[in-house]
């Protein structure tokens, strides 16, 4: 059977077609599909669902356009990457689908009827920028010999919002903050800063790797690898969290330096590095949370949200966020039955709850499991990269796609202090779902064996 | 309305959520499937390899091998500390990836990977690659070895 296969199709690839992708990317399909026949059933119900109509035209084209997208992508994998990791694509294609159904679903509440074919715009960009990445890395070396002008590059565009960032108030929400160009094209460069300091980290370490497993100096119970090895990557570190504190950005502060923690661990394999890099991390943050009245405010809404004074001023978003998962429960409200756009940036920083409002638990559940699906995918690339570079991108990759979607979801959640950080591929913005599919592409090419 | 828009919807809303789980079970099907194969031939999977000389090793530094030992070199052949490596050498003057032996235009070619210590051929450090003969004498960390067909 698979060499029939092999046979009828060894004109496109010579080594066996991507069956497996092939199928699994039938399901997000389906998923765009069912969920443009609901919202377009929902248009028809005349009972009290007060919302806005979605224009059937607005609806058509997200969700086929989608479709063709992802069959676009996964054909050119099949001549470019023909060997690489089959379930990454169709796992963010699926996130993605979700993520441009909530658009779709959320727009014309949003008085945004386009809402939906935007997000779109976005997946299709992000695709491009993925099947781009995977066939500009063929040759992976000369993204590793730039290493430094690769951070200084995320540095200095982050940089130029750093100088921007005076002029906006103390609670302006950081995507504001954090974005440079004109209104409809603006994008953030912290998001792209990630993957560039990822691959910094990744050089940087692999070729001391040695350096960092054989300490020379001793302080007390530490022993520390030479000072001048260490410096490059501790300055980098630094400099990013400076950054990041700057323009009031916390959650990205700590996805950065959480992804570091993880890269370090794998190159050196030496857990007191980790223990002491969590003890100054903590040393810092409260220091942090003692200067800035911002920080003290987020982490006091964490306790007091429901406190009468809090909920209807700065508790408002997490509060009304939390009554929309409730008012889900464990089945959800039914897509386009629920009220999710009561909660203030239900399509940005609060997707989850719009989804938890009217997918419920089981699909918080199911998207979940989505991501950690992807997570896991990440680390078994990592486990079989062909060396020490290459691992550590994935595991870097990895844990930033990880701890990101924690951070926002916690936030959500009023688990930790709610942060501006986009969840993947679901939260509507076009920086983050291009950088997330270059992720993606960095990925597939990682997983080549011959890589 | 009619209560069959809601028994529609209710369907719907089953299949959606239904997909989502179906997509998380095919892709662990696929992991464990991948799994299963790995496990179950580890050799099919390392490729049948080309010999295209060897290495004698003459002083073994402090690594386990025993001086005598010929090892095979494979058209990209990789020594260093790390277990990727082709030729694994386990000692603290090798680097994790520090040199690389390389066949090409019908003979081989020495590389120095970016090591702490340097590759020596016949004594002298390289820089770049060098095209070395049987009997070169190739020195990696504190391990040294002859070149022989």
């Amino acid at each position: 059977m698979r060499n029939l296969r092999r046979a009828q199709f060894g004109g496109i690839a010579g080594r066996g077609y991507r069956w497996t992708e092939m199928w699994l990317l039938v399901l997000p399909a389906a998923f765009m599909l069912v969920g443009l026949l609901t919202l377009l059933s929902v248009n028809n119900l005349a009972t009290p669902v007060d919302h806005n109509k979605l224009p059937p035209l607005d609806a058509f084209t997200p969700a086929f356009g989608l479709i063709a997208a992802l069959v676009g992508a996964h054909l050119l994998l099949t001549i470019i990457a023909p060997d690489a990791d089959q379930t990454i694509l169709p796992l963010a294609g699926t996130l993605s689908s979700i993520g441009v159904i909530m658009s779709l679903r959320l727009g014309p509440d949003l008085n945004q009827p386009t809402l939906g074919t935007k997000q779109l715009v976005w997946v299709i960009v992000g695709l491009a920028f993925c099947i781009a990445t995977v066939k500009a890395t063929q040759d992976l070396r000369w993204i590793r010999n730039f290493k430094y002008t690769w951070a200084a590059v995320g540095i200095a565009l982050v940089g130029v919002t750093l100088v921007r960032a005076h002029s906006f108030s103390t609670n302006a929400p950081s995507r504001d903050v954090l974005s440079i160009g004109p209104g409809g094209l603006s994008f953030q460069p912290s998001e792209i800063l990630k993957i560039c300091l990822v691959v910094f980290f990744a050089g940087y370490l692999s070729e001391n790797r040695e350096m960092l497993a054989s300490a020379s100096y001793r302080l007390g119970p530490l022993r520390l690898p030479p000072v001048k090895h260490l410096g490059p990557l501790i300055a980098m570190l630094g400099i990013a969290l400076l950054i990041f504190v700057g323009v009031r950005e916390l959650g990205l502060a700590i996805l950065i330096f959480g992804l570091f923690l993880s890269m370090l661990y794998v190159a050196s394999n030496r857990p007191m590095y980790v223990v002491v890099s969590i003890f100054i991390f903590a040393l810092g943050a409260f220091i942090l949370y003692q200067i800035f009245p911002y920080a003290r405010a987020r982490v006091a809404i964490v306790g007091n949200a429901f406190d009468p004074n809090v909920a209807l001023d700065q508790g408002y978003q997490i509060v009304q966020g939390l009554i929309a998962f409730g008012t889900g429960g464990v089945f959800g409200s039914g897509l386009g039955l629920g009220k999710p756009y009561v909660v203030p940036a239900s399509n940005t920083d609060f997707v989850a709850a719009s989804f938890g409002e009217e997918f419920g638990f089981a699909g918080v559940l199911a998207v979940f499991g989505l991501f950690m699906l992807l997570v896991y995918r990440g680390m078994h690339i990592a486990v079989n990269a062909r060396d020490s570079f290459n691992q550590l991108m994935a595991v870097g990759l990895t844990a930033g796609f990880a701890l990101q979607t924690l951070v926002i979801l916690a936030g959500n959640l009023k688990i930790m202090p709610l942060t501006g950080v986009p969840l993947p591929f679901i939260a509507y913005g076009g920086s983050s779902v291009v950088a997330n599919f270059i992720i993606i592409g960095l990925m597939i090419r990682l997983s080549q064996r011959n890589t | 309305m009619l209560p069959d828009t809601y028994s529609f919807l209710l369907i719907l809303r089953i299949a959606l959520v239904v997909i989502l789980y179906l997509v998380i079970l095919q892709v662990v099907f696929v992991s464990r499937s991948e799994m299963r194969r790995a496990m179950l031939m580890p050799v099919a999977t390392t490729r049948t390899k080309q010999v295209v000389g060897h290495l004698v090793v003459i002083d073994s530094g402090s690594t386990a091998l025993v001086p005598g030992t010929r090892l095979d070199i494979e058209p990209i052949t990789t020594i260093g500390r790390a277990p990727t490596n082709t030729i694994v050498l386990d000692s603290t003057f090798v680097s994790t990836e520090h040199t690389r032996i390389l066949y090409k235009d019908r003979s081989l070619w020495v590389e120095d990977f970016g090591s702490r210590n340097g590759t020596l051929v016949d004594q002298q450090t390289i820089a770049q690659a060098v095209a070395v003969a049987p009997g070169s004498i190739l020195q990696v960390g504190d391990v040294r070895f002859k070149f022989a067909v």
